[in-house]
């Protein structure tokens, strides 16, 4: 079953810590976005494999877009 | 109370292992500024003759006095890089912490008799203060070591008189007495003018066989008939005048033990003064812990090393607070106060050494969506809303009603600013808290973590509750300031760039000016300068910061003035509910 990472805020892709087919635990940290000047972290919803990531660091996002899918 | 408080909820989690490897850099950084602040408190220690031309003298230093006299492991120093009025030796000629002795807590405090046989210098007069205040804080006593040679005369002017200079200590003592806190003195060395009033001041003087204490030293005696100007009659009188009282200076243990009893005790050996101390400190009054503990004293489950992962230096990284809390407290266990309440701020009871203690601290990164829940934009932890700013006032509260000692952990950037904001009652809130605290008179403590920032330094159990906080600590990522120096720039030059822009003036004067406030703000805020102007009393090493937290409860707990039996608190039924 497929678990979409989801941009709790809009902001700015600071970091992409996962590449598609990298293991992944529950709670990692898995991308950092940079908002409100803050570097606000966002975790693995499951553990699995990275199946697609949807963002590069840079891009631009906006809440609830979805940022990586894992399997 | 056993089914509260004797397993409460754990809580923290392990570190992962991307986590431990990504914060590599940071625990090299922490580590890095440490070192250096320990390097410069190695430099106050060693102020003034070294230890060997002391010793050669037949004197003990003042750390040889002090590491005989508190029990192994439990010093836990203040004020070591305190130096407010620059002095050029880099101290205030005192150093002073909170240590056992004889298994007892005390405020214990000592002139530096390494430089100019412990003189009264510029500075030292705020940090005595700040020690009495301490022992009257925790209602402990008070332990000298004066060794004082009065008044460094060419600089009198600075700290001699005024509402807070050198004599306040002796009214200081004098109310410690009178709230029944005892002040021990065991007194060294020669102790004229405000050294005889070092000596006199406390309650019980244990004397070396070599001090005095007068009133006034040899070197007044020796010129106090002044002629207007001086000639070499009057210096050949001067030589011969000194010479006698170098030999025999007023206010001997002849004196003050045989003829006026001042001195309680007389001991031939330095050591003995300390092993006099040491003796009545086993009778001072004090609870025995189990009288105030709620459970046995456990390890938090998780390293205290972790910390130096978890606290980024750098101040954009969120952390959790909580992982940080956790590796702190008696077996990484908590009872939180309104968890789905004001999520910017975490209250609970958790305890330290087995004794119950309410801590409060910032949470960091995004909250939840939707909050705060009166606007429409989107609330970070380290700021303060309106749920936050209420909860700590009912839990401060409710610690004061249940007599439980409060441990702040501020990292913050401040209460959360605007109209939206302004509707929301935040200003009054913050004030409201600040009665709160006032009205608890309970001790409490508080790390600066990271960011010390605008009001919320304030209110946040800051140290300009001086009534209150007994100490404030720094870490190697402390920094403290009203803003932040970039946003202090702006607030300054935003107008004059402006201004310059419409008359056609270049801009780069202007923004030179924003840069050098900024990096004015960034050097006046770093934990050396904190400690060096008082903004915190010591900076602690990360992996220290429970041994601070034990001996506050210690000592908290030791004699406190008024009890609330655990069966009849409060706040621990209003978090169960």
């Amino acid at each position: 079953m497929a678990e979409k990472i989801l941009a709790p805020l809009a902001g700015k892709v600071f970091k992409v810590y996962i590449s598609v087919g990298s293991k992944v635990e529950e709670d990692d940290e898995a991308i950092i976005i940079e908002a409100m000047k803050m570097e606000t972290p966002v975790f693995a919803p499951c553990s699995g494999t990275v199946k697609e990531v949807k963002v590069k660091e840079g891009d631009t996002i906006e809440e609830d877009d979805v940022l990586a899918v894992i399997e | 109370m056993k089914p509260y408080f004797e397993k409460m909820t754990d809580f923290g989690r392990e570190l992962k292992e991307g986590q431990i490897k990504r914060a590599q850099e940071n625990v090299e950084l922490v580590k890095k500024t440490e070192n250096e602040i320990a390097a410069a408190v190695e430099k106050a220690k060693n102020a003034g003759f070294p230890t060997e031309k002391i010793n050669a003298r037949g004197q003990m230093t003042v750390w040889q006095r002090l590491e005989y006299l508190v029990d192994p492991g439990t010093w836990c120093p203040l004020h070591t890089l305190f130096n407010p009025m620059d002095n050029e030796i880099g101290t205030t000629n005192v150093f002073d912490g909170l240590a056992k002795i004889s298994g007892k807590w005390a405020v214990v405090i000592g002139f530096d008799n390494k430089y100019i046989a412990g003189a009264w210098i510029p500075g030292q007069a705020e940090n005595v203060l700040r020690a009495t205040d301490l022992a009257k804080r925790l209602n402990v006593p008070l332990v000298w070591l004066v060794n004082c040679s009065g008044v460094k005369l060419d600089e009198q002017e600075k700290f001699y008189a005024n509402r807070r200079g050198s004599g306040t200590t002796f009214f200081r003592h004098a109310e410690l007495e009178l709230s029944g806190i005892p002040v021990l003195a065991g007194i060294y060395g020669t102790n004229p003018a405000g050294g005889g009033y070092q000596g006199i001041s406390p309650t019980i003087l244990f004397a070396h066989k070599d001090c005095n204490i007068a009133v006034g030293g040899g070197g007044i005696l020796s010129g106090m008939s002044p002629k207007g100007h001086f000639d070499k009659e009057g210096a050949e009188q001067l030589i011969e005048a000194a010479k006698k009282f170098k030999v025999e200076p007023p206010g001997s243990v002849k004196i003050h033990y045989d003829e006026t009893g001042f001195f309680r005790y007389v001991f031939d050996e330095e050591k003995g003064v300390l092993d006099g101390l040491k003796e009545y400190m086993k009778d001072m009054p004090s609870y025995n812990p189990k009288f105030f503990r709620v459970a046995e004293p456990k390890e938090p489950k998780f390293s205290s090393d972790d910390i130096y992962r978890l606290i980024p230096m750098n101040q954009k990284q969120v952390y959790s607070f909580d992982d940080v809390l956790a590796r702190l407290v008696d077996g990484s266990e908590q009872m939180e106060f309104r968890p789905d309440y004001g999520p910017e701020v975490y209250t609970g009871l958790c305890k330290v050494d087995g004794y119950l203690v309410g801590c409060i601290g910032n949470r960091q990164g995004f909250l939840a969506k939707g909050y705060p829940e009166y606007a429409d934009y989107s609330g970070f932890g380290g700021k303060l809303y309106r749920q936050g700013l209420v909860k700590m006032n009912e839990f401060v509260t409710l610690c004061g009603r249940d007599r439980v000692p409060i441990i702040w952990f501020q990292d913050t950037s401040g209460i959360d600013v605007g109209d939206i904001a302004e509707k929301a009652e935040l200003l009054g809130l913050g004030q409201s808290l600040i009665y709160s605290i006032q009205q608890t008179d309970v001790p409490m403590m508080l790390f600066v973590l990271r960011k010390g920032t605008a009001a919320a330094h304030y209110i946040m159990g800051g140290p300009t509750a001086n009534r209150h906080n007994a100490f404030t600590l720094g870490t190697a990522a402390t920094e403290i300031y009203v803003m932040h120096g970039e946003t202090a720039a702006v607030a300054t030059y935003s107008r004059r760039l402006v201004k310059e822009k419409e008359t056609g003036k270049p801009l780069d004067p202007v923004i030179e000016s924003m840069n050098k406030l900024a990096k004015q703000y960034h050097d006046n805020s770093r934990p050396i300068y904190c400690a060096r102007y008082g903004l915190v009393d010591e900076v602690v090493p990360m992996n220290e910061m429970r041994k601070y937290m034990a001996a506050f409860a210690g000592a908290a707990y030791q004699n406190p003035r008024s009890i609330c039996p655990q069966h009849q608190m409060l706040l621990p039924r209003s978090i169960k509910g």
